[in-house]
């Protein structure tokens, strides 16, 4: 694995070409896919915060339940109590979008801070980090959260720090693994020998011109994770609770009438989830293909 | 097998069972400390029941001889856990290890039959774009794996439970272990381990890594070596090509499969370790889900100690590093 990244990451350095050129198609077509959902998010996201919604998504509307999609008046339909799907679906959005921000921010953070450690520094300090990440790595992530549940309060912010702590050790080792191969480049010896500071050679040198690229792949991967938690929780009913939407309680909530063959109530909110994480996970493994060079050309 | 043979397994196996005794220790503390700082004071749930907070609940210490520092506390806690006490759950007051053990044997079973899903589906599909590059049947095959990992597992399981036994009733509608004891009954136990299997995220994360890491031998020289002389390719890279990589990653996916599980059982009825946890989680039942945590580390724990075994096994210059 490593002598593998190494060479490639040689190869792709020498190149003039711009990153869109060498990439490949596959790639490309992923990170495309991949941004496009993000920028959806974001702006559903805005819409919602701003409360600029085509329905009230507490609004009943009895006479019209579980309308299918393209229904006048309801883009996506109506759920069994009448409410607009398309204004429940954004507003779902509010759930996890700002906790899910604070994970990825305790993710990157602690894992950058501790990857430098380990990776500039070495010694001790790898030894405990790798003791750190093996313990976190012990506990399946779901439990622990439902043990934090039960000793706290099931609060997403909580959770999702949580979630944030857990996703700590691999951009941690992630970075560990880039110092170190960066290290042999010599560089560093000679910014050392220039009389650099440490601060300028860590923050700049390492982490801006060689790091930055694994950290947006990082917080791309961290949402899609986030989002992931965010809705099983809400799905097993310790998120966001009903009237308030959220994708994994409208899903939960609509599954009642699965049985019966309604399947509409739960498949929009279910297929927004698989889309958007499907969305992050592409948009994370095009980027590393392309920017970390391992299957560019 | 020599005894040159086993020594290095032995040396590197006694190593990484100390390794693994101390995480386990590890686990223990950390189990200890959020426990710890949690409002409402769960040990003197976990030690003699309910109690009233205030001065009653600092004089019941003292009668019962709660040592006051807290790291008195996790020592006496951690020595009762040493002899198998584990406290008693809040809701049932059963014994909780007991409890957690009955319902992790169902738990083991889904998990482990679920990996040998996953595995069906993703091994194959990485050789063949292995072997045959990015083409007409294996980039379908990969997106198909990308769109099953990122399916909300959920709904997944809805989708199956309404197919198979609302639309064809091929299995049993009881749920459970009503279910378990009819006859065929184990058929309704497929359901759970087949959603868990395609639904727990980690298929294509399974085919990269195969693909990256059977790609990298097949670039070898020794395979360049052994085609050229005519002889198998694949008893050739199978051991670091397709053993290595496959326990690595399955060691490593224990956990998010066990985290799948508490789903899948919720969606199923499946008695087992995920649902006490939800249900222990809901009731706020510290001794119930502090086991399952404990417990679920000594899987994964087991899961990664599995995997160094083989891997100095297949490779025993391991264990010289």
């Amino acid at each position: 694995m490593k002598t593998y990244s190494q060479i490639s990451g040689e190869i792709g350095e020498f190149s003039d070409l711009p990153f869109w050129k060498k990439a490949d198609t596959v790639d490309l077509a992923y990170v495309v896919y991949g941004l496009l959902i993000v920028t959806f998010v974001v702006v559903s996201y805005l819409l919602g915060s701003f409360n600029l919604l085509p329905h009230d998504p507490q609004d009943l509307d009895l006479e019209l339940m579980m309308a299918g999609p393209g229904t006048v008046g309801h883009l996506l339909g109506t759920d069994f109590m009448g409410r607009d799907m398309l204004s429940r679906l954004i507003v779902g959005i509010q759930a996890y979008f700002l906790p899910g921000l604070l994970a990825i921010s305790i993710s990157l953070l602690f894992g950058t801070l501790l990857g430098v450690l380990a990776g500039y520094q070495g010694g001790r300090s790898d030894t405990l980090i790798t003791y750190f990440t093996n313990l976190v790595d012990s506990f399946p992530r779901l439990v622990l959260i439902l043990l934090v549940i039960a000793a706290f309060k099931p609060d997403i912010y909580i959770i999702m720090i949580v979630v944030g702590i857990t996703n700590v050790p691999v951009v941690a080792s992630l970075i560990k693994g880039k110092i170190q191969f960066l290290k042999q480049k010599n560089f560093i010896e000679a910014d050392t020998a220039l009389g650099l500071p440490t601060r300028t050679i860590i923050l700049k040198h390492i982490l801006w011109h060689n790091c930055r690229s694994l950290l947006i792949i990082q917080a791309t991967l961290g949402m899609g994770e986030a989002i992931l938690m965010e809705t099983s929780l809400s799905y097993l009913g310790f998120g966001v609770q009903e009237p308030t939407p959220s994708w994994g309680n409208m899903v939960q909530s609509g599954a009642n009438y699965f049985m019966k063959g309604q399947f509409w109530p739960s498949t929009a909110p279910a297929l927004a989830i698989l889309f958007t994480i499907l969305g992050f996970h592409l948009l994370g493994d095009g980027l590393n293909n392309i920017l970390e060079g391992r299957r560019g050309k | 097998m020599k005894l040159s043979a086993i020594r290095p397994i032995a040396l590197v196996l006694s190593r990484e069972v100390a390794i693994t005794l101390l995480l386990l220790l590890g686990v223990s503390f950390v189990v200890f400390i959020i426990l710890y700082l949690s409002p409402g004071d769960p040990f003197s749930a976990l030690l003699e029941g309910q109690l009233s907070s205030g001065e009653a609940r600092t004089g019941a210490h003292e009668v019962l001889g709660v040592p006051p520092s807290w790291y008195a506390r996790y020592l006496s806690w951690l020595a009762n856990m040493l002899q198998g006490n584990f406290g008693t759950s809040i809701r049932t007051g059963m014994p909780v290890l007991g409890e957690v053990l009955r319902v992790g044997i169902n738990t083991l079973i889904l998990t482990l039959g679920s990996m040998l899903v996953t595995l069906l589906i993703a091994v194959p599909i990485a050789l063949y774009s292995v072997v045959r590059g990015i083409n007409k049947i294996s980039w379908p095959l990969t997106m198909f794996a990308y769109v099953v990992s990122a399916l909300p597992v959920f709904w997944l399981g809805y989708i199956v439970i309404y197919f198979f036994t609302h639309k064809l009733g091929l299995f049993p509608l009881a749920f459970g272990y009503a279910a378990a004891t009819q006859r065929f009954g184990w058929l309704y136990a497929l359901l759970p381990i087949f959603v868990l299997g395609v639904g727990n995220g980690t298929i294509s994360e399974v085919i990269r890594s195969l693909r990256d890491e059977m790609g990298r031998v097949m670039a070898e020289d020794y395979i360049r070596t052994a085609r050229a002389k005519g002889a198998s390719v694949w008893k050739h890279s199978f051991k670091e090509g397709l053993l290595i990589p496959v326990t690595e990653i399955v060691a490593a996916k224990i956990p998010f499969i066990l985290g799948g599980a508490v789903i899948v059982e919720q969606v199923f009825n499946w008695p087992g370790m995920g649902r006490m946890a939800w249900q222990a989680a809901q009731d706020r039942d510290y001794p119930v889900i502090m086991g399952i945590a404990i417990l679920a580390a000594v899987f994964v724990r087991l899961g990664s100690l599995f995997q160094s075994v083989v891997y100095v096994a297949v490779n025993p210059r391991a264990s010289k590093e």
